[in-house]
């Protein structure tokens, strides 16, 4: 529900009706989308500097102006099941969705974002509307403007421009926090040939806001790099798992994520087979290579690589505006830390022990959960 | 935008943007070295070689490389593309030089030791079956069959046939790269948190043992032309979309009229927002949830694509609303509001992309590359404004003329009728 009501916040308010802005934005160049995660629903403009007040402007009269007609309501729904359709041809996706939903459930991280075909058809406009009412006010949302300007002047236009926003009552966190899993669950997706032999192994993790956050961090950067893989990527090859899967030929590509989000979710490992090589023996690799990294710290050397990696991952991140602008939002939102300063002393301070001993605790048989995408003969 | 150039005596080519306030830098060192390169016939051979040259060097192998670029953290990568083959990197300015001296290496000293060749050959053949099972690889493949004539540079993918990738040796990998990998005709382009003088003394360090070679010679390649409306259908097992690709040979780089065929694009295609078919396709009818169209930069007939990602049964229908407005476009209905609003949005992108040191050295990059001059990046916005209607209408008239397209399609089977409509294509 919240991802299909991303998509009707561009359809436009009694005050900019639909298409309106969209021609505003798109005349000044801006770089302007939102996106859904399982935690947040989170729009974005990035304008030249004297434009800022109009992204202002647009956020807070959508934030509780939406107009979220039935017709439009059913003109969009076409284009989400579209997108839906397309994230179907992804075999990475169908093995992740299904993961996610055996290792949740009873939490709602289990149900995903996107939702089924089926939801997204029987999504109505009144309860979409009910929703954005609940959850769209000042008081449930973070604004962040980062770019050239003094901090005080751009902190007064963003208050100007949503503090006249009435609140509404507070949200209540999830009632149904996940119970402990108490041993390995399995999941297989077949599909017919148009698709590559996956591997994804899940085990659940804690929170962003959880001490340990900083150490799984540097964990993933460990295992798969800092950086997206793919055959084309130079950076992430002295990786624990690029080294014994993609080295040695068994697989294409190797990934290894931790995200921070506001509930304890999962850290997932991913390869792609060669062709002909068995998920067993895969599978057997990525254990092995787990249980290594949980057993025996990282030797000095390799540390301080990781470290490094990471470091400047961040310092990279936030010397783009948007996403030292999605990095803050997402400390913020998601209770990671209160400032991008704090959140790169964390990473900053985590010693080899500690990301030995957060791998000791997070890669347990009994909190894992293994998908195996498997594709069959095409009918 | 304050760019200091240095050329080194070797050749290559050299542009920094200082940007006070980074602690990161920016690099693409672009080589053509890219398909327009490629041996004829040979598909697939500049990848390989790129992606060799990531597999070790004269002086460390593979792994010693790789820890060498982790222990700075330098993100990077190595694509190669239509016109060249682009190192791209990032890393914290006070590792430029190490990573400038990490990237000669490979480029200048590599192994092409036989495993590590064997290694790459099995990952590429490994890679080419997948794609043949990713509907946006496959409709890639279809649609460039349909409209580049054998030999042509560009009939293939980047990643090749799968033939010659099993054929290759390691003398046709040291071949090319004598051939290709040279700095006459190369580019370097830095920017981010440095000085100019500091950049071009680490670009010389690192690159003064790169052999003087001047750039390559052009050569004869055929004219890809389309004679009528052309289809193709590949069914790809078990999807749930149709990947569709809709399109037309375009021009080169440095001719005339690149810059009214960029805003022809983005009156047509290139946006939801600022265009009209991506208007009418998703946000009027709802039949995708993405369309975009795009033109590519290269020293021949780039590809100029039209893609969507369509519901089977909403197929016809799609093309042929998009179809529907390049017509009228063709017959001059281009309301100035229209012509405006894509030139506002091509200039605006210009400033928008200046977020980041990576966005301001691809703003660079093609400038320098196509020698397009050392005022470009200042001219350039202006010539995009000067586009006039007339030049729209004619640019559209003569490079995309709805009856005589490519359209690719590699998904699910189609229903009936359209696929009647594509098996009598």
């Amino acid at each position: 529900m919240s991802h299909f009501l991303e998509h009707m916040l561009f359809k436009g308010t009694p005050a900019h009706p639909k298409g309106d802005l969209d021609k505003l934005l798109a005349r000044y160049g801006a770089l302007w989308n939102a996106f859904t995660s399982e935690d947040v629903t989170c729009y974005f403009e990035t304008v030249p500097r004297e434009r800022y007040p109009v992204a202002l402007e647009l956020e807070a009269d959508r934030m509780r102006n939406a107009a979220i007609s039935p017709e439009e309501t059913e003109a969009e729904r076409t284009v989400i099941v579209s997108e839906r359709e397309g994230l179907e041809n992804d075999p990475s996706f169908l093995l992740g969705e299904q993961l996610q939903a055996v290792a949740f459930s009873r939490h709602p991280y289990g149900q995903g974002v996107i939702g089924s075909k089926d939801e997204i058809k029987l999504m109505t406009r009144d309860g979409l509307y009910a929703h954005y009412r609940r959850h769209y006010a000042p008081n449930n949302a973070n604004v962040i403007v980062a770019g050239d300007g003094a901090a005080e002047e751009l902190l007064d236009r963003a208050a100007a421009a949503f503090g006249p926003l009435d609140a509404e009552t507070p949200i209540d966190p999830p009632k149904a926090p996940e119970p402990p899993q108490y041993g390995e669950k399995r999941v297989v997706v077949r599909r017919a040939g148009g698709a590559v032999p996956l591997i994804q192994i899940a085990y659940h993790a804690p929170r962003a806001a959880d001490p340990r956050a900083p150490a799984l961090s540097l964990l993933a950067v460990a295992l798969g790099g800092a950086t997206a893989g793919g055959g084309e990527s130079a950076s992430g090859r002295s990786s624990r798992l690029y080294r014994a899967l993609v080295d040695t030929g068994m697989a294409t590509d190797v990934d290894a994520s931790f995200q921070l989000m506001k509930d304890p979710y999962l850290f997932v490992v991913e390869a792609t087979l060669r062709p002909h090589v068995a998920h067993q023996e895969v599978e057997r690799v990525i254990l092995e290579e787990l249980a290594r990294i949980a057993r025996d710290p990282l030797a000095e050397e390799e540390f301080m690589r990781v470290r490094r990696q990471m470091l400047s991952a961040s310092a990279f991140m936030t010397d783009t505006i948007t996403w030292r602008a999605f990095r803050a939002g997402q400390l913020l939102a998601t209770g990671a830390a209160t400032s991008l300063e704090e959140w790169y002393e964390r990473l900053a301070a985590v010693t080899a022990l500690e990301v030995r001993a957060a791998a000791a605790e997070v890669f347990q048989e009994k909190g894992r959960v293994v998908g195996w995408f498997v594709p069959e003969a095409a009918a | 935008m304050e760019v200091q150039r240095h050329r080194l005596a070797n050749g290559l080519r050299v542009a920094v943007v200082p940007i006070a306030g980074l602690r990161s830098v920016a690099v693409l060192l672009a080589i053509e070295a890219g398909q327009w390169f490629e041996p004829a016939g040979r598909p697939g051979v500049a990848r390989f070689v790129a992606q060799t040259l990531l597999r070790g060097t004269a002086t460390r192998d593979a792994s010693t490389w790789a820890d060498a670029l982790d222990s700075i953290g330098a993100a990077a990568r190595l694509d190669v593309g239509l016109h060249a083959a682009t190192f791209s990197a990032q890393s914290l300015a006070e590792d430029l030089d190490v990573l400038l001296e990490l990237m000669a290496d490979a480029l200048v000293r590599p192994r092409f030791g036989p495993e590590e060749v064997e290694l790459v050959r099995q990952q590429t053949l490994a890679q080419i079956e997948e794609d043949e099972r990713n509907t946006r690889a496959v409709v890639e493949r279809a649609w460039r069959e349909l409209v580049y004539p054998l030999g042509h540079p560009f009939r293939a993918r980047a990643i090749g046939d799968s033939d010659v990738v099993r054929t290759v040796t390691a003398d046709e990998l040291r071949a090319h790269h004598r051939r290709a990998i040279r700095p006459g005709g190369a580019v370097l382009v830095v920017a981010g948190g440095t000085e100019a003088g500091r950049a071009f003394a680490a670009a010389e360090e690192a690159f003064a043992g790169w052999s003087r070679a001047a750039p390559q010679d052009g050569k004869p390649v055929r004219e890809a032309a389309l004679a009528s409306a052309l289809r193709r259908l590949v069914v790809v097992p078990d999807k749930t979309q149709s990947d569709v690709m809709l399109g037309w040979p375009g021009l080169p780089r440095n001719d005339p009229g690149f810059v009214a065929a960029r805003v022809t694009n983005m009156v047509f295609a290139a946006d939801t927002f600022a265009s009209r078919a991506g208007h009418r396709v998703r946000d009027e009818l709802g039949l995708a949830y993405y369309v975009f169209s795009t033109l590519g930069s290269s020293r021949g007939q780039s590809p100029w694509t039209v893609r969507m990602g369509v519901n089977p049964v909403n197929v016809e229908r799609a093309v042929s609303v998009t179809l529907e407005e390049l017509r009228k476009i063709v017959d001059g209905k281009v309301a100035p509001a229209d012509l405006v609003l894509a030139q506002d949005k091509l200039v605006g992108e210009l400033d928008v992309a200046r977020e980041s040191p990576g966005g301001v050295a691809a703003q660079l990059l093609e400038g320098e590359l196509f020698e397009l001059g050392p005022d470009h990046v200042e001219r350039y916005p202006r010539e995009l404004r000067a586009v006039t209607r007339e030049q729209v209408v004619e640019t559209a008239r003569t490079l995309l003329p709805p009856e005589r397209h490519a359209l690719a399609i590699a998904g699910p089977p189609l229903p009936e009728a359209a696929r009647a409509v594509s098996e009598a294509a």
